[in-house]
């Protein structure tokens, strides 16, 4: 479904992303996993459009997303819930999760995506009339993840969803993520820090180290390899 | 009746001026609220669209008499809500053209410089409209034609100044159609988003160039409208913009940064405090009440009334 | 090197005297009364500008309300005369003390405010000005003619005269700003105008630089708005305080040039000559055409060459001069031995920096929660951590930019809590940042010499500082004339750290140094700190480039989620399970402890 070959991505003068190759098929879930400034941003990034690659080609269904203007992607299906939440803060939860269902697909499904959302996350069921600003960290990501959601998506991106949360918020979102991919067979491109959550649940993953592709495989490969634990501590 | 009670009177007298005079300010300082207070641009030009907005009222319903034909009462009202789209769309253009160079994602990265642009952009465009004006309408001030700023309204020994209430009413009402505006619809939201992060409204699929094309084409047609409806209660020149600035600002300050409802009651309370301080400055220093009430603010309490009390990193 | 400098400021002389000359030669030709006037005008608002250029030019704080400065100048002259029969020649500098006088009051509050609330704030000054002056009755003062001794009362027949004065005042502001922009003051004003937290970390007092320079630029703005007020003889609140008056200033500056005292002039000379003749021609026919001339010469400006005409000028005729010659790499290190190995050390000394239980927090969150740690003299100790586990909040809080919640950090035995960033670094304390913040119109020598006035009582031993940091760190040579926005990220890496170990500190906090270099830039890299740590200096690093960090480090502090949650060799941190669970999740350590089989 996605397929990003041979990526060469330089951002803010540095060299983020070095011959970046990756496979999503479609119904997979698939980890992209590595240190912080391995390069993971900046390959979602490229991927939503923010950043243009210096060189290599990302075809999405098999149309060349690149030539896709960035306004436009959203439209195509892609749902990105970025790096940091990036709720909107002065908006109340109902009307973030109204934002997300702004795509025409979202807007059509929008009647069945909604309870699945509420059902999904319950607590934002709870604190719908509340300004998006407000809510706790663990709240803002549910909330993100809802926003993508309510686009109805054919790709979810998920954009270190655990950065600064605490360990038990973080278990129940891996949770829920995990649980939407199996309900729904909707696939899932993640990109995250702590590997092991995130290898975990995927099917496929990549470790990225400086941003380059140090090594990738099935997930039963992956687990416990000393060399994942070698990419992060350097020894 | 005593003096205490003329002086009680003459209070009531001003509170209702300010009440009154505040509704348009109010509306004013809303349309440079989405414009400043949410979108963060500084748009130094505001008060000349202001202006743009009471002369556009003026010739349709005084200059060239377009309007004429809905009597005297009726033409100046719908001279003052006719400036709004007029002038939304030379704010859309000069947007468009202008000032989407110095705003938005492509300033994102050059930190204060972004702003500076900005500021100097309008205030260059300030002048350019200031001093174009005074080309095109000429220098003499002129008002809205209206039977209404003569006559008053009397509830006891207060007088309501027929125009100024029409004013008032007009402002309340389309502070209130904007609100709707912004919280009910669709199109409305995505304006606030856009505004609020404008990275994840791209994320979401919202065109945001267009979104803040059109948020700047707003804010400035709704001033324009305040503008109108003033127009018929004091006269106007083609420099009035910049008597205003300092008043918007503070309004929006006061109100607090980001929010729409809250620039409304900053500046009903800047008309407030201008014609209140009548009672104890002279009339020349009512402005500069203001301006130390706008001081006094940004060195106390920036956020102002209900300004958002977190901040994007 | 002292050569040069003094050779150059003959060069600056030379050319403004060679502009005085020309300029009072065409002034003496032209015979025309309204053009003579226009000949003294240009010369006026070019100071203005350049009053302007002092403040808001080389501080990048802009200023919309310098004409408060220039009213008050014109007014007090004005006021002495009228009222008390003073000369303006005493009145114009009794003015300039009332404008410094004004300055300092706007000044304490005002600078507090950042941005475009410091902006309109100053736009709210002149006006009130303006509306006090209306109602204390002086709506238009005539100064009187003084038929006995006019010269004694500045008043002249010819008014090429006034030209000449106004020329005098002219020369004396380009003087100033020249030996402004020459001294260790300009220079931190615009350090602080490119990279206001670099600045301060590098030890400059901001506060002092931003008043001495509101002062300075008040004193020149009153000179003007006097000599105004004498040329023109009547004088009004508008005229004086009106918003045009504070956005010619302006205008002309970023017009002709901004930061460079050249810049009002070029912008003066071109704008006023043609905005006059257009208002003399047109004027009746299209009042206000000045004010659209004005207008839509700085939306070109702002569109076309936000820096103004001197510096597109320079900057296209510097491309076409012969391009940098292909990148000298950094020279590698001159050190005695080779790459150090890890073990291959002296051993740490006593404790230099200390944090005791340091807290702290952001709305809810404990950024910093409760974290106490040594760094010994002498070691190079690494700080990691995930990403959010608050490294660079606690930098920040050591720095001095960010206060402290809860807890104590003691350097060399004293307190280092509650005191600014540049008393930190005058403590000895050096840093650099994670996002490079150089100051990109500079080179790299006055980049690192702006860290090096702390250390430095004259100029010249800053720049002999500067110098000798930078062949530390191997961009002695042609590299330190290159201007630092053209750099690599390897040679803006080691700009940095040249510029935080220029005034020779004790310490050095490193944040992220390392992030963005191929492998053999960050041997080049670990060279120079491996070196920088021999000669005695203390590092501390932020990293999270493990493989390089195992290498350098003496000894590992981790930090996660605000707590330090193991510290010591690095061989053993990082078997420490606690960490490879803050790294890689707490299900690694289960399964690593309970494989499948």
């Amino acid at each position: 479904m996605l397929s990003i070959r041979s990526l060469d991505v330089a951002y803010g003068g540095l060299r983020a992303l070095s011959d970046v190759s990756l496979e999503v098929a479609r119904g997979q879930f698939v980890a992209v996993v590595g240190a912080n400034g391995a390069g993971k941003t900046t390959l979602f990034k490229t991927i939503s459009g923010t950043v243009s690659p210096v060189s290599g080609a990302i075809t999405y269904n098999g149309r060349d997303l690149l030539a896709v203007p960035a306004a436009e992607r959203a439209q195509l299906g892609i749902a990105h819930v970025p790096e940091g939440r990036q709720v909107f803060a002065s908006m109340t939860v109902m009307e973030n999760l109204e934002m997300g269902a702004y795509t025409k697909a979202g807007r059509g499904r929008w009647a069945q995506s909604l309870p699945m959302i509420l059902e999904l996350f319950p607590v934002l069921a709870e604190r719908r009339e509340q300004l998006a600003g407000t809510l706790s960290g663990g709240e803002q990501q549910m909330l993100a993840i809802g926003r993508g959601l309510a686009s109805a998506p054919e790709l979810l991106m998920l954009d270190e969803p655990s950065m600064g949360l605490a360990p038990a918020v973080v278990d129940l979102i891996f949770e829920r993520i995990h649980q939407v991919h199996r309900e729904q067979g909707l696939t899932i491109l993640l990109v995250e820090q702590r590997a092991a959550e995130a290898l975990e649940s995927c099917d496929r993953g990549y470790v990225l180290e400086t941003g380059r592709v140090v090594l990738e495989g099935p997930h039963d490969k992956l687990m416990a390899d000393p060399r994942v634990r070698q990419a992060y501590l350097g020894m | 009746m005593t003096d205490w009670q003329w002086f009680f009177i003459d209070i009531l007298q001003a509170f209702a001026a300010g009440v009154l005079v505040g509704g348009t300010y109010g509306l004013m300082c809303v349309g440079l609220g989405i414009i400043f207070g949410v979108m963060r641009v500084v748009n130094f030009a505001h008060g000349d669209f202001m202006m743009l907005g009471m002369y556009a009222a003026y010739y349709l319903v005084t200059g060239f008499g377009v309007l004429a034909f809905l009597g005297p009462y009726a033409a100046p009202i719908a001279g003052a809500l006719l400036a709004g789209p007029i002038v939304f769309a030379i704010g859309w253009l000069m947007h468009r053209f202008l000032i989407a160079n110095v705003t938005g994602a492509r300033v994102i990265s050059a930190e204060a410089e972004g702003h500076y642009a900005q500021i100097i952009l309008t205030l260059g465009i300030a002048l350019v409209l200031a001093n174009g004006g005074l080309i095109l309408f000429g220098s003499l001030p002129v008002s809205v034609q209206t039977p209404l700023s003569r006559e008053s309204w009397e509830i006891g020994e207060v007088l309501l100044n027929k125009a100024r209430t029409v004013g008032f009413v007009l402002a309340v009402a389309l502070a209130l159609l904007l609100y709707m505006f912004l919280t009910r619809t669709s199109l409305g939201k995505a304006l606030r988003a856009a505004a609020d992060n404008p990275i994840a409204a791209a994320y979401v699929g919202v065109d945001v160039d267009r979104a803040h094309r059109l948020a700047f084409g707003l804010g400035v047609g709704i001033t324009a409208v305040a503008g109108g409806l003033i127009a018929s209660s004091q006269s106007f020149q083609p420099y009035i913009g910049f008597d205003f600035v300092i008043v918007m600002y503070a309004g929006v300050v006061l109100g607090g940064m980001g929010s729409i409802l809250g620039a409304f009651w900053g500046g009903l309370t800047i008309g407030l405090v201008q014609q209140m301080s009548t009672l104890v400055l002279p009339y020349q220093l009512q402005n500069t009440a203001i301006f130390v009430v706008f001081l006094l603010i940004i060195f106390f309490r920036p956020q102002g009334m209900f300004g958002r009390v977190w901040e994007r990193t | 090197m002292m050569q040069g400098a003094r050779s150059t400021l003959k060069k600056h002389y030379a050319a403004i005297a060679a502009f005085a000359v020309v300029y009072l030669l065409i002034a003496l030709l032209v015979t025309n009364s309204y053009y003579q006037l226009i000949m003294t005008l240009v010369l006026v608002w070019a100071t203005m500008g350049l009053s302007w250029n002092i403040l808001s030019g080389y501080s990048g704080l802009i200023s919309f309300g310098h004409a408060a400065f220039f009213g008050l100048g014109g007014y007090t002259m004005t006021i002495a005369f009228v009222k008390w029969g003073v000369t303006p020649w005493l009145g114009i500098p009794l003015g300039m003390i009332v404008g410094v006088l004004a300055a300092i009051i706007i000044g304490i509050p005002t600078f507090r405010l950042r941005g475009h609330y410091f902006a309109l704030s100053m736009l709210a000054y002149p006006l009130a000005l303006l509306y006090v002056f209306e109602w204390l009755g002086y709506q238009e003062e005539t100064l009187p003619m003084m038929r006995e001794a006019p010269a004694r009362y500045m008043q002249f027949g010819d008014q090429r005269v006034y030209t000449a004065l106004a020329l005098v005042m002219l020369i004396a502001a380009m003087v100033i700003s020249l030996h402004v922009e020459r001294s260790r003051f300009g220079r931190s004003l615009l350090a602080i105008k490119q990279n206001q937290p670099a600045a301060e970390a590098a030890g400059v007092n901001v506060l002092k630089c931003k008043m001495l320079a509101i002062m300075l630029s008040a004193a020149v703005a009153a000179a003007a708005g006097g000599l105004y007020a004498v040329v023109l003889l009547v004088v009004t609140p508008p005229t004086m305080f009106g918003v045009l008056t504070s956005a010619q200033a302006l205008i002309f500056t970023l017009f002709g040039g901004v930061g460079v005292y050249w810049g009002p002039v070029i912008g003066a000379g071109i704008l006023v000559p043609l905005a006059e003749t257009l208002h003399a021609e047109l004027g009746h026919i299209v009042p206000g055409i000045q004010g659209v001339v004005y207008g839509a010469a700085i939306i070109a400006i702002v569109l076309l060459a936000p820096d103004g005409i001197y510096w597109r000028i320079h900057d296209y005729l510097a491309a076409r001069r012969a391009p940098e010659s292909a990148h000298a790499p950094a020279r590698a290190v001159a050190s005695t031995t080779a790459a150090a190995e890890p073990q291959d050390r002296r051993p740490a000394g006593a404790p230099l920096l200390e944090l005791d239980d340091v807290v702290r927090t952001f709305g809810g969150l404990r950024a910093v929660d409760g974290v106490s740690l040594k760094i010994k003299e002498g070691e190079i100790h690494g700080i990691i951590g995930p990403n959010g586990a608050g490294k660079t909040t606690l930098f920040n809080v050591i720095n001095g930019f960010l206060p402290a919640d809860a807890g104590s950090i003691r350097f060399a035995g004293s307190e280092l809590l509650g005191l600014k960033p540049h008393e930190v670094c005058a403590r000895g304390i050096g840093r650099t940042f994670q996002v490079v913040r150089a100051f990109p119109r500079m080179s790299v020598l006055e980049n690192v010499t702006i860290g090096a006035y702390l250390g430095a009582s004259s100029d010249a031993e800053a720049m002999a500082l500067a110098y000798a940091a930078l062949e530390r760190v191997g961009l002695a040579g042609a590299r330190a004339n290159a201007i630092a926005g053209a750099l690599t990220t390897n040679e803006l890496r080691r700009m940095e750290l040249a510029r935080a170990l220029a005034p020779r500190p004790r310490l050095i906090l490193l944040d992220e140094t390392l992030a963005g270099l191929g492998h053999e830039e960050l041997e080049g890299i670990l060279d120079v700190i491996r070196q920088v740590n021999r000669e005695g200096v203390t590092v501390a690093i932020i990293e999270h480039t493990m493989h390089a960090m195992v290498k350098l480090a003496d000894h590992f502090s981790v930090l996660d989620h605000g707590k330090l949650i193991a510290s010591g060799p690095p061989g053993e941190v990082i078997k420490n399970p606690a960490v490879i669970e803050a790294y890689l999740g707490k299900k690694w350590m289960d399964r690593a402890q309970h494989p499948v089989s």
